[in-house]
């Protein structure tokens, strides 16, 4: 049974406790952070920030709005990061999730380039390619696994204006529908469900009153070209030219001595 | 003693072999993250960072080869690209001679046989989109935008399999082939028999010995 997050936009007074909760249970350190004019901190994503409020200020018809937006990985069911990752460090957890066992990460950052969200985050010595990547993981992490442990995510533990819960995905999917339609009649029209049917569907559910590239999400995620034409295409094609080459090889091998000792043999009959 | 002819300078076969080397290093550790199950190898980059040692060697090793054999690069890289008739009567006759042994429909060949050239234009066109494409993604990786990186690899990938396929046949002729028994003796001390460079390689061969002793 899947499981998912469903987060509500409306709902969320952008305390950041869930920032700070995933910070505390995954055992990540604080970031040094300046004042940049927002409450909105750190800057972006890291490898020790999985999760953060992303703050926006939009003037629609002259009138401000500050939108709050949680950016996190998005846990999708047909995942970039998944397609492309060459050690399996990245995974289908059963319940749905996107999960990461980080010893068997090998640096390669494929993942970072493949997330239509941009969210895999690495630290990275570029001279040498010594690299560990990051993200969140839902709190699976191997001895931090709340939800094995039937614990919610600490994200959602922490957040008191239940703008965040944890539940099934049909539940979650047929609440926020809910919420949604109650938005649209309290006349926000563009109100919707985010990634109940994208990229297979998502696993973290988003209820947004407006459109969701207004919240600086893409309205139509995709697998890029570039992952389907290397992953789907360009390895098979190798597989097969790479099998039958040693294919090829071994045959000739077969053959070419057989017939080179056939040669010798006449040889020797030809002089006895 | 049979007569000997200098097939490969010095220069050239230590080139060779400090590529083969490195080239091996480079495709071995492409190779586990290419091969679906091998991955898990590479965890902790350590792969990663032999790769990274090993293309620079790749790269510097003909750096220092061009400028000090100058005339001899020219003429190799203008070998690789001149093709003509004789190429195809040699692939139509391969396959007999590979697998039969016989030769009796072998055009006479230049210095590079028509398998030799297309491995080496192999060599040179995927080495340098290997060098190209790796290079962005070794430097560029904080740098480049996401979608370039991705093609990228996409690049590298076909470069790799072209190149990898030919590997494993350029090693097998080297050394398993029952009947390559001279280009082992030709790479490693330079010379070939003026017999086989005869039967083999004619046209050089009359092109190298015209108005000349052949050494002993």
């Amino acid at each position: 049974m899947a499981k998912a997050i469903l987060y509500d936009t409306t709902k969320c007074t952008a305390c950041r406790a869930c920032q700070v909760a995933c910070k505390g249970w995954n055992e990540l350190s604080a970031e040094v952070t300046t004042n940049r004019g927002t409450y909105e901190n750190p800057p972006d994503l890291s490898p020790t920030t999985w999760l953060k409020i992303e703050f926006r200020e939009i003037d629609p018809g002259g009138i401000v709005r500050w939108l709050f937006t949680r950016r996190a990985c998005m846990h999708c069911t047909e995942a970039g990061c998944v397609k492309v990752c060459p050690s399996g460090a990245l995974y289908h957890h059963e319940l749905g999730f996107v999960a990461y066992d980080k010893d068997i990460c090998t640096g390669c950052g494929y993942c970072a380039d493949a997330c239509p969200f941009n969210v895999p985050r690495s630290d990275r010595n570029l001279i040498s390619g010594i690299a560990k990547m990051d993200k969140c993981t839902l709190c699976t992490t191997p001895g931090l696994d709340r939800l094995s442990n039937d614990l919610e995510p600490a994200c959602v533990k922490s957040c008191p204006s239940e703008a965040l819960q944890y539940g099934d995905r049909d539940q979650l999917i047929a609440e926020g529908k809910k919420r949604v339609e109650s938005l649209i009649n309290k006349g926000w029209t563009n109100a919707n469900l985010y990634g109940e049917n994208e990229l297979g569907g998502l696993h973290v559910l988003y209820v947004l009153d407006d459109h969701p590239t207004v919240y600086g999400l893409p309205a139509d995620p995709q697998i890029s070209a570039a992952t389907i034409a290397w992953q789907d295409v360009m390895q098979p094609i190798g597989w097969v030219v790479g099998g039958l080459t040693v294919l090829g090889l071994g045959l000739n091998y077969l053959v070419a001595r057989a017939s080179v000792n056939s040669d010798k043999e006449k040889e020797n009959a030809a002089r006895s | 003693m049979p007569q000997e002819v200098e097939k490969y300078s010095k220069p050239t076969r230590i080139l060779h072999w400090t590529h083969l080397v490195s080239f091996c290093l480079l495709f071995l550790t492409g190779l586990v993250l290419f091969i679906p199950g091998l991955g898990i190898i590479a965890q902790d980059s350590w792969t990663r960072v032999i790769h990274r040692i090993a293309a620079a060697v790749f790269i510097i090793a003909p750096l220092i080869y061009i400028p000090m054999n100058f005339k001899a690069t020219c003429k190799g890289i203008k070998r690789a690209f001149t093709w003509g008739a004789s190429d195809l009567g040699w692939l139509k006759a391969a396959p007999e001679y590979y697998f039969r042994g016989t030769e009796a429909d072998m055009p006479p060949q230049d210095e590079m046989n028509t398998g030799q050239k297309l491995w080496w234009l192999i060599v040179l066109v995927s080495s340098v989109i290997l060098i190209i494409t790796g290079l962005i993604m070794w430097f560029g990786k904080t740098t480049a935008s996401p979608a370039t990186l991705q093609w990228m690899v996409f690049l590298h990938d076909i470069a790799f399999i072209a190149a990898g396929s030919g590997l494993l046949l350029h090693i097998y002729l080297g050394v398993i082939h029952p009947l390559m028994t001279e280009s082992w003796k030709a790479i490693t001390k330079g010379t070939i028999s003026a017999d086989y460079a005869k039967k083999h390689h004619a046209k050089w061969y009359e092109e190298v010995t015209k108005g000349k002793e052949v050494k002993s």
